[in-house]
């Protein structure tokens, strides 16, 4: 060894400078998993003294879920003597979650005292950032995959909604090609007519196409997904805009029917003197709806102890244009809020959700309009979304 | 229900949509002449110089747009009408010879009777 790095290893005083100046927390554990050394590092990425952490099992700051992980992790450093790498929910001073990766390993000391040895980091950025981008490449792939979808699926589609229709007017005295044909076999058209009406033949095909009608319209929201343009977008009054989208909402057949819609308490606070803001008509008007239809759905699934009500509000936050819709409904788990933006995320059953109203806004909103969507809510303290928009580039 | 002296023209390579536009057509009275092609309905197009014609924007060889316009040359009065999946912008081309984006049908057209209004609309103001 050149002698100066033999002088540095036998200074202690250099050591410890290197231990306490390092960004990442470097820890010493015993086999029971009590800490007996962590670096300053500590107070600065996680809010603690060393002193609050040093004598204190590394149980008490992991997440319960993440415990056995790191157990078995120790377990393998202390049976193979190897460097483990390993990652895991950590409690912050703040009360929030962080996201640590550690390498550990076994150290013996002069004095034959064994401990776990290692470095840990904060990665809950990067892996915020990761899951965010998983989240864009979907989208991406998505978009890809509904055009031509769309394609394949629009024709058999047309054909069955519209030999639907087919069946329907061949039955009609109105056409005289019918009658002419029905007198030729020998048949009266009302007849026909009132032995379909009889077995319920007309209410199968008016369910065909309103199923065809269903389904159309979930190939039309995923076509959302591949046109990104923000063209047509207009300056707009915004609290005009709403009520608007309110009274939409009001007429559509499944508010009305499903969710009855009209029973709804509807409040609106919308600030004065808002400038007009920037956006594409249609696509805005879908990612309210989609909220707003979500809203009444969620009202009208569960048994509330209160008047069911959406409250809607308009006003300015920092430079952009804010949109609230609350709901006093069930609202949702954090799991849930975490994930509801995801393409084909629905907590409802087959046939009910799709799980993509949310994610249609969500693109409507940040790639159309520069915006953004966020959610907060609570099991059984209803829902709040908020959608911002930018004010800036309006004349 | 009278539309006899309607003449619609169709160009539709998918078979069962042809046939229940065609289908649902005559039953409106119109008279309806229909192509799986573009090259086979330029062929006819003059003879038959139709009211309306409606084109599929994808057709094996020539697409919607490019037969749109060749028609358009043979046949300056007949109105035009786009069917198509995805959702499409007119080009300025089409624009200039006077189509809108009212004359753009997405598919699956959800309800016949649309198109048969869009149709006698059509026929009874002319269009230029
Ligand atoms: N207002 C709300 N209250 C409670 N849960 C909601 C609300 N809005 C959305 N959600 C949840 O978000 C999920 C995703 O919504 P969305 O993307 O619109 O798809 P879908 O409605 O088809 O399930 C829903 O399944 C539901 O669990």
């Amino acid at each position: 060894m050149p002698p100066k790095a033999e002088m540095f290893f036998k200074s202690e005083s250099r050591y410890r400078m290197l231990v306490e100046n390092s960004s990442d927390i470097i820890f010493s554990l015993d086999f029971e998993g009590y800490f007996d050394y962590v670096s300053p590092a500590w107070k600065n990425i996680l809010g603690h003294e060393p002193s609050e952490v040093i004598g204190h099992n590394f149980r008490e700051f992991v997440n319960p879920d993440d415990i056995p992980r790191c157990e078995d992790i120790f377990m393998a450093v202390i049976r193979t003597n190897s460097m483990q790498e390993m990652t895991y929910r950590i409690h912050h001073g703040d009360g929030s979650w962080r996201r640590h990766t550690s390498r550990v390993n076994r150290h013996r000391d002069e004095n034959g005292v064994q401990t776990i040895f290692g470095t840990a980091h904060d990665v809950t950025e990067r892996l915020r950032f990761e899951e965010l981008m998983t989240q864009s490449e979907k989208m991406t792939m998505i978009s890809g995959m509904a055009a031509g979808m769309a394609h394949e699926i629009n024709n058999p589609l047309g054909a069955i909604l519209q030999h639907a229709q087919n069946i329907e007017r061949r039955v009609s005295a109105n056409i005289p090609a019918n009658v002419q044909a029905a007198a030729e076999v020998g048949v009266s058209l009302d007849l026909v007519h009132a032995y379909m009406e009889k077995r319920g033949i007309f209410d199968f095909i008016a369910h065909i196409r309103s199923a065809g009608i269903k389904a159309s319209d979930i190939i039309t929201n995923m076509l959302q997904f591949s046109r990104r343009s923000d063209a047509g977008a207009e300056p707009v009054d915004l609290s005009t805009f709403v009520d608007k989208v309110l009274e939409l909402a009001g007429t559509d057949y499944d508010m009305k029917k499903k969710y009855n819609f009209h029973r709804i308490e509807l409040q609106r606070h919308y600030v004065a003197d808002l400038p007009p803001v920037l956006l594409s008509v249609t696509g805005m008007e879908q990612v309210l709806l989609n909220i707003l239809n979500n809203a009444a759905q969620a009202l009208a699934g569960s048994d509330l102890p209160h008047q069911p009500r959406i409250s809607v509000r308009t006003r300015v936050a920092a430079g952009m244009a804010v949109i609230e819709i609350e709901d006093n409904g069930p609202g949702m788990d954090k799991k849930t809020a975490q994930r509801i933006f995801e393409p084909f995320f629905t907590t409802k059953e087959i046939g009910v959700g799709t799980g993509l109203g949310l994610s249609v806004a969500y693109e409507i909103v940040t790639k159309g309009h520069h915006g953004l969507i966020d959610v907060s809510s609570q099991p059984g303290m209803g829902c709040c979304f908020t959608v911002k928009l930018p004010l800036q580039g309006v004349a | 229900m009278n539309n006899p002296a309607i003449t619609v023209l169709l160009v539709e390579d998918n078979d069962m949509i042809r046939e229940c536009i065609t289908a649902y057509l005559e039953d409106e009275g119109f008279t309806v002449h229909s192509y799986v092609t573009a090259e086979q309905a330029l062929e006819r197009i003059v003879a038959i110089n139709p009211v309306v014609c409606i084109s599929d924007m994808r057709l094996p060889g020539m697409d919607g747009e490019s037969f749109i316009l060749k028609a358009h040359t043979l046949c300056p009065v007949t109105s035009f009408l786009l069917h198509t999946g995805i959702l499409y912008t007119l080009s300025d081309e089409l624009r200039d010879i006077g189509m809108t984006d009212g004359d753009v049908l997405l598919k699956p057209i959800h309800d016949l009777s649309k198109l048969v209004k869009r149709i006698t609309h059509i026929s009874v103001t002319g269009r230029g």
